[in-house]
């Protein structure tokens, strides 16, 4: 990915400096060979580079490097290396059960149509709260919408895990509950344990690595 | 009708401009925050939408003004 902006910043840098040239000795722009230069280098590659950057960008804000970077979200992170098999997220992030470098879009994204653009505008409008207005305590942050089993069943449908598991089959009526969203995944007694931030301060955590 | 130096005048602001969208877009790609992605949309993607522009412009009316 480092590559990949490297290659981005050497596109800039050669563009602007085409472009400073240009700016510099105008004259090079009456020649046809110059109003062609020009034209590639003041159209084509600023809006190649543009489109590369957005790209870039988008891809860089799926990263849960990009998502904990805010203060607010320090102890969602910390939630993920709680050291208990039961608490969803952290067991979803050190099983890899989800790329971990996209953690929290892997769970948080919509998998529906246009669904990643709509999370892509609640993160704008997160950005704007963040700076703009005041962000609530982290204790107090709701989700948008409930939360929906498409994204769960978006991995887990057809797993085996899932489908012959024996307390979905406990009750022939669970199963096709859960998969038309009228059971939710995180109902109380089932995967309820979602980022459990109140007993955060006494949780034991995993070390990565040791 | 334009005067060279009237042309080449659009052509060097749009010119500025940009280039200071591209360096906008530089400095959010290393920057890796929420906000430089606001920065690199808001405000170079902004310089360099008008410089686009103002290139384009500078190109139409020289046409114009030859017809």
């Amino acid at each position: 990915m480092l590559h990949a902006t490297t290659l981005i910043l050497s596109l800039i840098l050669f563009s602007a400096a085409v472009i400073i040239v240009l700016v510099a000795r105008p004259t090079i722009m009456a020649t046809r060979g110059g109003k062609i230069l020009a034209f590639v280098a003041m159209f084509c590659l600023p809006i190649f580079c543009g489109l590369l950057g957005v790209s870039r960008e988008m891809g860089r804000s799926k990263s849960t490097a990009f998502c904990l970077s805010c203060h607010t979200m320090e102890d969602y992170g910390k939630s993920l290396y709680v050291d208990d098999p039961t608490h969803l997220p952290a067991a979803h992030f050190q099983n890899h059960r989800v790329p971990p470098d996209e953690a929290c879009y892997s769970c948080h994204t919509s998998y529906a149509m246009f669904g990643g653009l709509k999370v892509k505008l609640y993160g704008l409008k997160h950005v704007a709260i963040y700076y703009l207005g005041t962000p609530p305590a982290p204790e107090n942050i709701k989700l948008y919408e409930p939360y929906n089993n498409r994204e769960c069943l978006h991995c887990h449908l057809g797993a085996k895990s899932f489908e012959e598991g024996a307390t979905h089959n406990a009750d022939p009526a669970t199963l096709p509950a859960i998969k038309s969203n009228q059971l939710s995944c995180i109902s109380s007694g089932c995967h309820d344990m979602a980022h459990d931030l109140a007993h955060l301060k006494d949780a034991k955590f995993w070390k990565a690595g040791t | 009708m334009l005067t060279v130096n009237q042309l080449d005048k659009r052509r060097q602001v749009a010119g500025i401009f940009i280039v200071l969208g591209l360096v906008i877009e530089a400095l959010c790609l290393i920057w890796s925050t929420p906000i430089a992605f606001v920065i690199f949309v808001a405000i170079g993607g902004f310089l360099m939408f008008a410089g686009i522009v103002l290139f384009l412009y500078s190109l139409v009316s020289n046409l114009k003004a030859a017809v």
